[in-house]
């Protein structure tokens, strides 16, 4: 090694002053931006390495971290898993929860709106095993003093009636069975008829003459008539019409999703409904709860009322309004066939 | 005179060397950069002749050391650098540099007493010095130096006549060994 440096020693040396003339050089020469070149050069050089270095270490990193970190990744993924899940069902549980408040709060807002009439909330724990009989059975019976012929509404509209009471549940005839009928009338034109079920999901408004100018949308609501339900309740509406012999066939939607029902309203008397702002009821924070006591006290006050007493400013259901007191003009109808 | 024929690596160690009075080497160094610098101020003719080159290729050639030659080489490379104005110090030290080495190399294998030598050897040094002096330009300052013009060519004849006669009186100052 020493025998090779001395044999080219002239060599070394003149590279060597060669090379420090050129770094003398480099360290005064200033390229664009005022750069010196040694600086240039510096950077020149070192960038290769740093990014062959930061290559390497983010690849080795990636290693470390795509396989020998995750060593606890999959029990760590189980837990989170059996989180998610637990998450998943106690959200379910919460929306439940939620939607079941939001019905009590629609239940107790109706109930608080009509405090003139004595009503009963109730829950619905069961339908009919026969496909073809529209009923379903509620959580209130004699010991709530629920009696047959009760009605059954929901701030929606009306529902049906009590048919069959026991001493913890009640059976409830839903108004689009064939066995129902429910005293009704147009509330623009005061018509009267029935509206009674049919077997299908959708009842039917019989008794009106052909003569009758109806609308697809026109309120039906209850007549007072059949001793059931107090008046102006909102069963449906009309959904079509076709001219019959002698009178027209006329399908009804109702107002209440009768295929959807949770919890329900006990009439317990016959009390017509007075129409009351649904604001000024809510105002009223210190409910009393019905006999169960399952009402919230505390919930929000839903707007909504299944009362129609201005004909010439009914909504459907979710946004009829209460206007007026004062029943619009009645006009003769044909007399309905009385409640079974 | 002493002339001296071809000798090849081999008869190296009988190479003559020649040898100066004291301070000859730094004083000619400095007489040729001073001149160099006055002879600037009497026009273009004066830039035909590099003196400092000459000097670094004489004192090369004389002594036959290639460590001594490129030291050389290098101090009055970068002397001229200092002295000039705009030069970054090292432009004219690296061809200097390496022009001293390669003279001393020569000049202990060929015949650098001839005047007819002196002359060839003159000219191809001062092409080897612009093309060291025209790519350190071209990398290091990003300028298109030229390799060859006829400019240069004119240069270059001019500077080996007058090296020729400048090597002949400077042959006066060696020490009789």
């Amino acid at each position: 090694m020493m025998d090779t440096f001395s044999r080219h020693r002239p060599l070394a040396l003149l590279a060597t002053v060669v090379l420090a003339q050129v770094l003398l050089l480099a360290f005064q020469i200033k390229r664009e931006n005022n750069v010196r070149l040694i600086r240039y050069w510096a950077v020149e050089l070192m960038t290769p390495l740093e990014r062959a270095g930061t290559w390497t270490f983010s690849h080795v990193g990636g290693i470390w971290s795509g396989y020998v970190g995750l060593r606890n990744t999959r029990a760590e993924n189980e837990r989170l898993r059996n989180d998610v899940n637990t998450l998943r069902l106690r959200n379910r549980e919460l929306e439940s929860e939620s939607a079941e408040a939001h019905r009590l709060a629609t239940l107790l807002n109706f109930k608080e709106a009509h405090t003139e009439a004595p009503m009963l909330a109730a829950q619905v724990i069961g339908a009919s095993a026969d496909p073809t009989s529209h009923t379903l059975f509620i959580n209130r019976g004699e010991r709530d003093h629920v009696r047959r012929n009760m009605g059954v509404i929901t701030p929606d509209g009306v529902v049906g009636k009590i048919v069959e009471v026991f001493p913890s549940t009640a059976q409830v005839l839903l108004i689009n069975d064939k066995d129902s009928g429910v005293g009704a009338l147009f509330a623009s034109s005061r018509t009267h008829g029935v509206v009674k079920g049919s077997g299908d999901p959708q009842p039917h408004m019989d008794y009106v003459v052909n003569e009758e100018k109806l609308q697809s949308g026109d309120a039906i609501v209850t007549s007072g008539e059949d001793r059931i339900f107090p008046k102006d309740l909102l069963i449906g509406t009309v959904e079509a019409t076709k001219p019959g012999n002698p009178f027209q066939v006329i399908s009804v939607r109702p107002a209440a999703r009768l295929d959807r029902l949770e919890d329900v309203i006990v009439l317990l008397s016959q009390q017509e409904l007075l129409p009351k702002k649904t604001e000024e009821a809510s105002d009223t924070n210190d409910v009393t709860p019905t006999q169960s006591g399952a009402q919230p006290a505390t919930l929000p006050a839903p707007k909504a009322s299944g009362v129609v007493t201005d004909p010439n400013k009914f909504k459907p259901a979710a946004t009829a309004s209460i206007q007026s007191t004062v029943p619009a003009n009645k006009t003769p109808a044909p007399k309905p066939t009385p409640q079974r | 005179m002493s002339y001296m024929l071809n000798v090849g690596a081999h008869s190296e160690p009988n190479v003559e060397v020649h040898k100066f009075y004291s301070g000859t080497i730094i004083g000619t160094v400095l007489l040729a950069l001073v001149f160099q610098a006055f002879l600037h101020k009497y026009g273009r003719w004066s830039e035909l002749i590099d003196l400092p080159l000459l000097v670094t290729i004489y004192f090369g050639v004389s002594r036959r050391n290639p460590v001594s030659g490129l030291f050389l080489g290098g101090a009055i490379g970068i002397l001229q650098d200092a002295l000039s104005h705009d030069n970054p110090i090292g432009m004219y030290g690296i061809a200097k540099t390496l022009v001293g080495y390669l003279a001393s190399s020569v000049g202990a294998r060929i015949d650098t007493e001839h005047p007819l030598s002196r002359f060839g050897l003159i000219f191809l040094f001062f092409h080897f010095h612009q093309a060291i002096l025209a790519v350190t330009q071209r990398v290091l300052l990003n300028h298109s130096a030229p390799f060859f013009t006829l400019h240069l060519f004119i240069d270059s004849l001019v500077t080996a006549a007058f090296g020729v006669v400048l090597f002949a009186l400077l042959d006066r100052l060696r020490r009789n060994s």
